[in-house]
């Protein structure tokens, strides 16, 4: 029965070809590693998101007087099972960041952003700013006190500009029209929430569906990279080369099996990490909570910008390292791909993961001038790092011509 | 025929997505399901004697109009030109139900078109005893509920009640079972 039915469809649409097509003699290197998976886990994640997003929204309501409430009273405890979805979506955000930034750095590590693959690096890139846009949307809605006051200071640090060196009128006059726009008036109320709950839920999801499809286009159509650096020649190389499906399928299926289990261990059982005690206190525009600092996913960014002793310079910094990400591409514009096969890449690599991972760590302790220093250094190292992908790839030119042109 | 790694493989991977998928399915329809709050609605307790004689208290029973009647001991149907052929769910008159009982409750909603009938304890020209009246279409009721008059097709509906001394229990099974 279920056969003639998909017979029945297939004849119409075939259906069965295009499953042939994009499943089965679609091939993949068959030397993929461990941190090829991240890809579709965050797949996986983003589709979590949106399913347990959807259930949330049915009984969130974007009003000040109301919004509280509607998360800790009707979501938490009214609905049956909305504590568990609450929890979903809280965990799933910081789950997503978590996997988006272990896939960018398995790209970088294997240079996966080097032609053909320029345009999957942008878009990649385009998806991970919009995502924490997203990210920061989303935190203000259960209007607790972290939720405000989080909000409050990401709408402050555009005035940073006001410290400019020169032109102070101006960058002054930019820095508060965008900080005034984030809000929708002096101060952030029901219009800020308005804005904010349907960038949340519509306009940036969206973008995001948009995005990810393009991006996994793109993946398509320039091929998955490979670990060793090589391009494979599907047709020349069939040996090198296994079908998507089973082979990936399954091995990812596993992984993702994996994933699930602790995601849900830490739903159920850790959700303190995610959802802080302070932000179960109605949001007071009177008094700011004693301990507040922001996600863990952007505390890189945040000790870069308090580091720095001009705020104006700090948010300079900080924003120049996103641009600079965006040019990774053309800063590491060596022919030769893969950090298995550079040295020299190799070496810059962990000094950029281990910076940005104690930019991260130094985000979350106090300010002290020690720690301010070693933040201060730590940024000099993660420019450095950009800074150095041109002169690496010069050298490598050289090698690359000296061995005939033969990576 | 023999299994190989890669069936169990598929089987083990499918199977845990399977169980995964129904654990996700079950917690998504749950969330459907009527709330806490709306459920303690199922349940009214009246306490009769706030009722005065000929008195009708209006309260809400699972968001609809109840009213809890308290009539005098000598009251009964054949004062009124009941319509018999107009019946409840359970096939009989109101009054074969409730009749005995000092105080009872009907849901307040005319079975015509929805309207909200009203209590006029003293009578009228018409008719010269206690009454319930739909002010839309003119629906004539007993106070129990039968059709005397007008465009109604059945009698009021009578909630699942008992009586526990003073209390009247509207939502659980006593002198009347179910909603008829």
């Amino acid at each position: 029965m279920l056969k003639r039915i998909v017979d029945w469809i297939d004849e119409r649409t075939h259906v069965r070809d295009l499953y042939r097509e994009q499943m089965i003699d679609y091939k993949v290197p068959k030397n993929l590693t461990f941190p090829y998976v991240f890809g579709v886990l965050a797949l996986i994640t983003f589709a979590i998101q949106i399913i347990s997003g959807i259930i949330l929204i049915m009984y969130y309501k974007p009003v000040i007087a109301h919004a509280f409430d509607s998360v800790n009273y009707t979501i938490m405890r009214e609905i049956s099972f909305g504590w568990l979805f609450r929890n979903i979506h809280a965990a799933g955000a910081n789950f997503f960041l978590a996997i988006v930034y272990l896939h960018m750095f398995t790209g970088i590590y294997y240079n996966a952003y080097k032609k053909p693959r320029e345009l999957v690096w942008i878009v990649g890139w385009v998806i991970y700013f919009v995502l924490l846009v997203t990210a920061l949307t989303g935190y203000l809605l259960p209007w607790g006190q972290l939720s405000y006051w989080g909000t409050v200071v990401t709408t402050e640090i555009p005035a940073s500009l006001a410290d400019a060196p020169i032109l102070k009128g101006l960058f002054g006059a930019i820095g508060e029209t965008i900080s005034i726009w984030m809000k929708g008036g002096y101060k952030l109320e029901d219009l800020a929430l308005g804005r904010f709950f349907g960038l949340h839920v519509l306009f940036l999801p969206l973008t995001l569906l948009g995005l990810v499809g393009i991006h996994l286009f793109l993946v398509r159509a320039a091929g998955i990279s490979n670990p060793d650096g090589y391009e494979i020649d599907k047709k020349k190389e069939p040996e090198k080369v296994v079908p998507f499906h089973p082979y990936m399928t399954l091995k990812e299926g596993a992984y993702a099996m994996w994933y699930l289990a602790i995601f849900f261990f830490f739903v159920f059982f850790y959700m303190s990490h995610f959802l802080p005690a302070d932000n179960f206190e109605p949001a007071d525009p009177l008094k700011t909570p004693p301990h507040i600092a922001p996600e863990w996913y952007l505390l890189g960014f945040y000790e870069v910008f308090r580091s720095i002793p001009s705020k104006f310079w700090g948010f300079v910094a900080f924003n120049l390292i996103l641009v600079l990400l965006l040019l990774l591409p053309f800063l590491d514009f060596s022919p030769i791909k893969s950090a298995r096969r550079r040295p020299l890449f190799f070496i810059a690599f962990v000094v950029f993961l281990i910076s940005s991972m104690a930019l991260t760590i130094l985000g979350a302790m106090a300010p002290t001038p020690t720690n301010a220093k070693l933040g201060m250094f730590f940024t000099a190292l993660v420019f450095l790092f950009f800074l150095s992908l041109p002169v690496i790839s010069f050298l490598e030119w050289g090698w690359y011509k000296a061995k005939g042109g033969q990576s | 025929m023999e299994a190989s790694r890669r069936d169990f493989i598929s089987v083990a991977i499918g199977g845990m997505g399977a169980i995964g998928a129904l654990g996700v399915l079950y917690p998504v329809l749950k969330t459907l399901a009527p709330s806490a709050a709306s459920t303690t609605e199922a349940k009214v307790e009246i306490d009769v004697t706030q009722i005065p004689e000929l008195g009708v208290r209006v309260t809400s029973w699972k968001g609809k109009p109840l009213f809890v009647l308290r009539l005098p001991k000598n009251i009964a149907e054949d004062k009124y030109n009941v319509k018999k052929d107009s019946v409840n769910n359970a096939g009989k008159l109101n009054y074969d139900l409730l009749k005995g009982q000092d105080a009872f409750a009907l849901v307040g909603v005319c079975t015509h078109l929805g309207c909200i009938p009203l209590w006029k304890p003293e009578g009228s020209d018409a008719v010269k005893a206690p009454y319930l009246h739909c002010p839309c279409h003119g629906g004539l009721y007993t106070p129990w509920g039968d059709v005397i008059g007008g465009p109604p097709p059945r009698p009021l509906f009578v909630p699942p009640q008992k009586r526990e001394g003073n209390k009247l229990i509207v939502g659980e099974e006593g002198f009347v079972k179910e909603l008829v």
